[in-house]
């Protein structure tokens, strides 16, 4: 079958009906919610990922870049072999996925899209705050993000006493900051000051010494912190790596390595969350998608939609949420890339507002300056 | 003037140092002239370099993989093998070695700052084995010689360098129009080097070219390519390849170029290192590196005529980022980078490291000693491996993108766990430590009075304390 422009959203209607309506505080709201965010720099391929089945001209543009043993999603959509945890949680409602997105960035930049996916803003460097560090500030949501990086992610700033975790190779006496702590005074040291606050307040599992090296182990103790009630609501990852201009590859190549990576940080944060897993959501970010066509070297360009892959309890079903634009040229981006024609911000709007319990029309001024952005969560999450 | 003025400019004053008289006219009469590296140790050529590359990759791609296709352990064991046969497990040791010895003998060290500069502008980002082989080299043999010329001399040698053209991938970039895409369709223009060579080496986004002058630049640098065979694979000369070039006049920013073949490479350099946005970008990166995170125009306007008068004159604008870096330098404050931070203190404190010539001599048969790996391994931990940056913009020089729980925790570590390991033996004791605060800090006795407790040394814990404290004061971590 020729897959065309084609209208996946059900119940769009539902999505006017209940704008500005939010219910009040419930059982489920009580409960601590997780959101965990997933940055995959250099620009991840969708169409690697989430390969469109339903469409032979993909087939046709990537002679060298084809896909055997997918996993079949439904009739359009399959999953590339090594997301083995998230076709599993398919099965049970616990993954699904936003295809043809983006965020509205179409420069084909790795540094301003990051910036952008980053601050969610329109213009880049203009904003020093990222959106979900903007968020957590709006729901008066404080010291509870966690960045499994050695440096802060721009996504998470914006709300003070953020932690990060990748320890040190030896174990650091905090005692050596009660004495330097006085010494930073002065509006110029208040970053300095504010980060040792954090410090100070950190579970001493998070102070023993560990190879940082080893992603599995920080994976576990990011679940392990985020299964704590009294513990972080947000994690942040980081993998970068997904800029494949050459020897891109299929099953096997270097993309398919990266979505190893992300197929392994999902799967632990499952299998260590327990039941907190059904209250925590995760989804993951890119700066754009990448071209169909292949490359001289069999690999790809910078694009432009790409694909969220997301997993956890809070989601309503197994989907594939898309208004699939089509891969014929004239419904390509520029005639290259596979458009975006869901503006990504309101995926994580929506996430924000689920997992912060608070009003997405709210946190949508708040954080994305009142940016047009359409209140997906009923079709995406359990609310 | 306050006594960090050697620190904002260089990496500090050690005790055998002599307290210039003049300190601006000081650091203004190092930039003059290049210093020779004086590492004592083996300095190895950039060709010398990349005929190791290449030997890492033939042995490993074209050997290793068809010889074990069937026994992945066996693989394995055969590739690490050839890491040590290669020098892939020690070359990049090395070179930290040269870096942080030249730092802290030079007698040019305010040089030395701005080498580190230019490095990270025009960054080599972690890629393929370019940090193994070939980032230390093309700092030393590309970006050090430019540093008495203009900057139009550095973008044309950067652009055309081996280690570039790899890391931005523009050996694949071949013209829709040219012969080499007629006998093989497949072929394609590859953007990057052409959009970093706009965004983050001349004139930055700020100039406003579209996607179609990215296209059109790329179609320009279309044939620089490395020369391929089959031994030495992607690591033979750069050359300008014709049948790969796009054919007919291209147009960026505005400005035509006609068909010129690889002459329109050097007039499209030359229009974008004289842009005035680029001067702008770059003199404001320049003010943002030595003087405070947010320069003002009063800073930053002042190195653009600079610029100007002296036609991009690398030593005349370095000089006037010297008197600007010199006039605001009691009223900023300049958080320092991990690396350059460890550099300082190395200096300070004349520490054992890196460690001495002899310790690091390789022989291609065992795996490189810990006392070879050291170094390289804390500038992984403090995270800032210098040639290791995530992105192709290097690493950042802003304040907030350095300061976070794990990375101060980082310091209080090294400065506490690894530092008193290294101090010299001659060197042990209170005084001496007095003696180094004074010669760098205008509040040195301030900062001896937090340390005043462990003066007796009478554990190894009491040196932890001290140097853990002393080397994470607001004074230490910024200038």
């Amino acid at each position: 079958m020729n897959c065309t422009r084609r209208n996946f959203l059900i119940g769009g209607s539902t999505t006017l009906f209940l704008s500005g309506f939010f219910p009040k505080l419930s059982l489920a709201s009580i409960q601590k919610k997780n959101l965990i965010v997933i940055s995959l720099r250099g620009g991840m391929d969708g169409l690697t990922a989430v390969p469109v089945i339903g469409d032979n001209r993909l087939k046709k543009l990537r002679k060298r870049l084809i896909l055997e043993n997918t996993l079949k999603l439904n009739s359009d959509f399959a999953l590339h072999p090594k997301l083995e945890i998230f076709h599993q949680l398919w099965k049970k409602d616990k993954a699904a996925f936003v295809h043809a997105t983006n965020i509205p960035y179409t420069g084909r930049s790795h540094f301003d899209g990051q910036n952008l996916m980053e601050t969610g803003a329109h213009t880049p460097y203009t904003e020093k705050t990222g959106w979900l560090g903007r968020g957590l500030l709006a729901s008066d949501i404080i010291g509870k993000g966690l960045a499994i990086s050695l440096p802060m992610p721009l996504l998470l700033r914006g709300v003070p006493q953020n932690n990060n975790f990748f320890p040190s190779p030896d174990f650091v006496q905090t005692k050596l900051i009660d004495s330097i702590y006085n010494e930073f005074t002065g509006a110029h040291n208040e970053l300095i000051r504010s980060t040792f606050d954090t410090i100070k307040k950190r579970p001493i599992s998070m102070q023993t010494a560990t190879n940082s090296d080893d992603r599995d182990k920080l994976a576990l103790e990011a679940a392990k912190q985020l299964k704590d009630p009294s513990g972080p609501r947000v994690a942040v990852f980081d993998l970068d790596g997904f800029d494949t201009h050459a020897a891109q590859g299929g099953v096997d190549g270097a993309h398919a390595d990266e979505l190893e990576e992300v197929n392994n940080i999902v799967n632990i944060l499952y299998k260590n969350l327990g039941t907190s897993f059904d209250n925590t959501l995760i989804v993951t970010l890119t700066e754009f998608g990448r071209t169909i066509k292949q490359n001289g070297a069999n690999g790809t360009e910078h694009g432009y939609g790409s694909v969220i892959l997301m997993a956890g309890g809070l989601l309503k079903k197994s989907q594939v949420y898309t208004d699939w634009p089509g891969l014929k040229k004239k419904n390509l981006f520029e005639g290259r890339d596979l458009d975006s024609t869901i503006d990504s911000r309101a995926v994580y709007n929506s996430a924000m507002s689920v997992c912060f319990n608070k009003d997405p029309d709210f946190l949508r001024r708040e954080v994305f300056w009142g940016d047009n952005l359409p209140d997906l969560s009923q079709e995406l999450f359990k609310v | 003037m306050s006594l960090n003025f050697y620190r904002r400019v260089a990496f500090g004053l050690s005790l055998n140092d002599k307290k210039p008289d003049d300190p601006l006219n000081w650091a203004l009469n190092q930039v003059n002239t290049l210093p020779d590296l004086l590492w004592p140790g083996s300095i190895p050529s950039e060709k010398e370099m990349r005929k190791k590359y290449g030997e890492w990759v033939y042995g490993d791609r074209k050997i290793l993989r068809k010889k074990y296709k069937n026994d992945k352990n066996a693989y394995k064991k055969a590739k690490d093998e050839l890491r040590i046969k290669t020098g892939e497990r020690f070359f990049e040791l090395n070179e930290h070695a040269i870096r942080h010895y030249q730092t802290k003998n030079s007698k040019q060290p305010v040089f030395e700052r701005f080498w580190l500069f230019w490095g990270n502008h025009f960054a080599i980002s972690e890629k393929d084995f370019l940090a193994e082989f070939s980032t230390g080299p093309y700092q030393r043999e590309i970006i050090r010689p430019n540093m008495i010329k203009t900057f139009e001399d550095m973008v044309q040698s950067v652009t055309i360098s081996w280690c570039m053209i790899h890391h931005l991938d523009n050996s694949e970039s071949v013209g829709p129009n040219s012969k080499s895409k007629q006998w093989n369709p497949r072929e394609t223009i590859n953007e990057n080097h052409a959009r970093e060579l706009l965004e983050l080496h001349t004139v930055s986004p700020s100039a406003g070219y579209t996607q179609e002058d990215v296209i059109q630049l790329a179609y320009i640098m279309t044939g620089w390519s490395h020369k391929w065979s089959n031994k030495e694979l992607e690591t033979g000369d750069v050359w300008f390849d014709q049948d790969k070039h796009q054919k007919g006049e291209k147009q960026i920013l505005g400005v035509k170029y006609k068909n010129d073949a690889k002459r329109e490479l050097f007039k499209v350099i030359h229009d974008l290192a004289t842009h005035p946005i680029c001067i702008k970008f770059v003199s404001t990166k320049l003010c943002r590196h030595f003087i405070t995170d947010e320069p003002t125009a009063e800073m930053i306007n002042p190195v653009i005529n600079v610029w100007k008068n002296s036609d991009g004159n690398l030593v005349e604008i370095h000089k006037e980022v010297i008197r600007q870096a010199f006039k605001f330098n009691n009223n900023t404050h300049k958080f320092q980078p991990p690396e350059l931070w460890l550099m300082q203190l190395s200096k300070i404190f004349d520490l054992n490291i890196p460690a001495p010539a002899e310790k690091m001599n390789y022989q291609f048969e065992f795996k490189p000693s810990r006392r070879q790996q050291q170094l390289t391994w804390w500038l992984e931990e403090i995270g800032h491996s210098p040639y290791r940056a995530k992105q192709p913009n290097g690493w950042s020089d802003f304040e907030v993108d350095w300061v976070s729980p794990e990375l101060l925790l980082r310091r209080l570590w090294f400065a506490s766990k690894i530092l008193p390991n290294f101090i010299k033996k001659e060197n042990n004791g209170h005084e001496f430590i007095l003696k180094c605060l004074e010669k760098n800090f205008d509040d040195h006795s301030k900062m001896a009075a937090l340390i005043q407790n462990y003066k007796l040394e009478l554990t190894k814990k009491d040196i932890e304390r001290k140097y853990g404290i002393i080397c994470n004061l607001p004074g230490v971590l910024k200038v």
